[in-house]
């Protein structure tokens, strides 16, 4: 997988690991304490101690989130699509949906629920679902009028004129929304995980904070980042794979 | 394949356009009667604007007259919508391939809307394929092959369903003239084999004149100009016949030389 990388990309890698490095060293003469910037050897011992299951707990979580998040949102596109009133009542809610911070999801998570693994769910669905309802509405919306002309000549049923068009034609743009919501969904899940959580990686983050372990911080963040790279790599291999009529 | 039973009657059709900009009412076609026999091939030609793709929207039964009828055996296009899966195909100026679907795949889909068995519409689609030489592209995606290769693609979507009305707006006028002919050709063949009801939308004369049995000259909100059997003029007097027709749209009135 290095090995693919490109050659900048690793030189801008190793830079920043060796000023990093330096600053640890340079750290305590700066008046900065030294847990501050922990050298890489640090890091590496808490690398070493990342525990699987709470990575598999967020992975777990996320994915859920997002495929009932895309279920939702497309489910609530196809009724926008199809019905220009109901569109008229549910576009001002997802726009304020949209617009309302993540933080004040959890608070609304930790004051209206009880169960920890509904409010972070709930939190990432309320997130992400709008993302795919938005994308999926304007890319049905794009859909050549032509290719819905000739169709409909063969006379489908509705089920078959979506089945059969309108999610393949959508596709191409509903991966690029898993994509943007996957990157979304990992940011969100670490903040819904500190409050209250009890596994997962945004736990260990706070568990971290509370150790005042910068090594450990850095260490999770790492994993986070590394697991956000991997699933994007599987969606453009995925892409790759269904829109290869596009090549 | 019995081909068509049914004629085709046009009653009276009007279709008014309101804009929604302006609010101003366009009459894309004004009080048009028809009968279209059933296998008839028939080539309908007007100038841009003239009505002649609205006529092919109601004939499809996307759009609803404003007044007026379209019959086909007792039941209308528009809102016995159902009644004609299977029963009337579409050929468009542009293939209208679905380009995430391989070249089988596309002659396919319409075996699949009407819920075909899979090994049928296998075994039909590629017989298509084959009878319009692209069983080597069978596997190829549509950006893989020509234009033309495309339209026959897209012909052969059209007949794999055996329809007993084929509708063909301008489809041969974006292909260069030699591949144009041969489609053409290939066209008029199929349609006959078949005895398929075949109306052939052009706003090219010549092209009327390669397809029609009956050519319907059209002109502003789909006036009746004129509307000549091919059958009874003699190929010798075709150039005849064309220049006729041709001084019937360029003066926008019917001709009295048309009359035979």
């Amino acid at each position: 997988m290095i090995s693919s990388l490109p050659r900048e990309t690793i030189i801008s890698i190793v830079l920043f690991a060796a000023v990093w490095q330096v600053m640890s060293y340079l750290a305590p003469s700066l008046g900065i304490p030294a847990f501050a910037i922990p050298g890489l050897g640090r890091i590496a011992e808490s690398l070493t101690k990342i525990t699987l299951l709470d990575v598999a707990v967020t992975l777990g979580r996320v994915l859920l989130s997002l495929v009932v998040s895309f279920v939702i949102g497309l489910l609530v596109a196809v009724l926008m699509y199809l019905s220009e009133s109901v569109e008229k009542y549910l576009r001002p809610m997802v726009r304020i949906l949209m617009a309302v911070p993540v933080v004040s999801w959890i608070l609304f998570a930790v004051l209206w629920f009880k169960g920890v693994e509904f409010r972070i769910v709930f939190v990432l669905v309320v997130v992400c679902a709008p993302v795919f309802t938005v994308d999926a509405l304007d890319n049905m919306r794009e859909v050549s009028r032509d290719l819905k002309q000739m169709i409909r000549s063969f006379r489908p049923t509705p089920f078959q004129f979506f089945h059969k068009l309108m999610l393949p034609a959508i596709t191409p743009g509903i991966i690029t929304s898993w994509k943007i919501t996957l990157s979304l969904a990992i940011r969100v899940v670490t903040i819904a995980e500190l409050v209250g959580a009890v596994t997962g990686i945004g736990h260990q983050l706070s568990v971290a904070q509370e150790l005042f372990s910068v090594a450990d911080v850095f260490a999770w963040t790492l994993v986070l980042v590394v697991l956000l790279f991997f699933l994007e790599a599987l969606l453009v291999r995925l892409e790759t794979h269904v829109l290869r009529w596009r090549a | 394949m019995t081909g068509a039973s049914a004629p085709i009657e046009i009653a009276q059709l009007r279709k008014v356009f309101r804009q929604t900009t302006s609010g101003q009412s366009i009459t894309a076609i004004d009080q048009l009667s028809l009968r279209i026999e059933p296998g008839e091939l028939i080539a309908i030609v007007g100038k841009t604007g003239c009505g002649k793709s609205t006529l092919f929207d109601l004939l499809i039964g996307l759009e609803h007259p404003t007044a007026g009828s379209i019959t086909i055996g007792g039941k209308t296009p528009y809102d016995d919508f159902n009644a004609f899966r299977g029963k009337i195909a579409t050929i468009f100026q542009q293939d209208r391939l679905f380009p995430w679907r391989s070249a089988l795949d596309n002659v396919k889909l319409p075996l699949e809307l009407i819920g075909i068995a899979e090994d049928v519409q296998q075994e039909r689609a590629l017989t298509w394929l084959k009878r319009l030489g692209l069983e080597k592209f069978a596997n190829a995606y549509p950006r893989e092959l020509s234009g033309g290769m495309r339209q026959r693609v897209a012909i052969a979507r059209a007949f794999a369903v055996q329809p007993e009305i084929l509708l063909a707006d301008e489809s041969f006028s974006a292909l260069d003239e030699v591949t144009a002919n041969e489609l053409r050709k290939t066209f008029v063949e199929l349609a006959r084999e078949f005895k398929s009801t075949a109306i052939l939308i052009t706003h090219q004369l010549e092209e009327a004149m390669a397809v029609g049995d009956r050519i319907v000259v059209f002109g502003k909100s789909a006036a009746l100009l004129a509307d000549v059997r091919t059958s009874d003029w003699d190929r010798a007097d075709y150039p005849l016949l064309r220049e006729a027709i041709q001084n019937t749209l360029q003066a926008n009135a019917p001709d009295a030389r048309l009359k035979r």
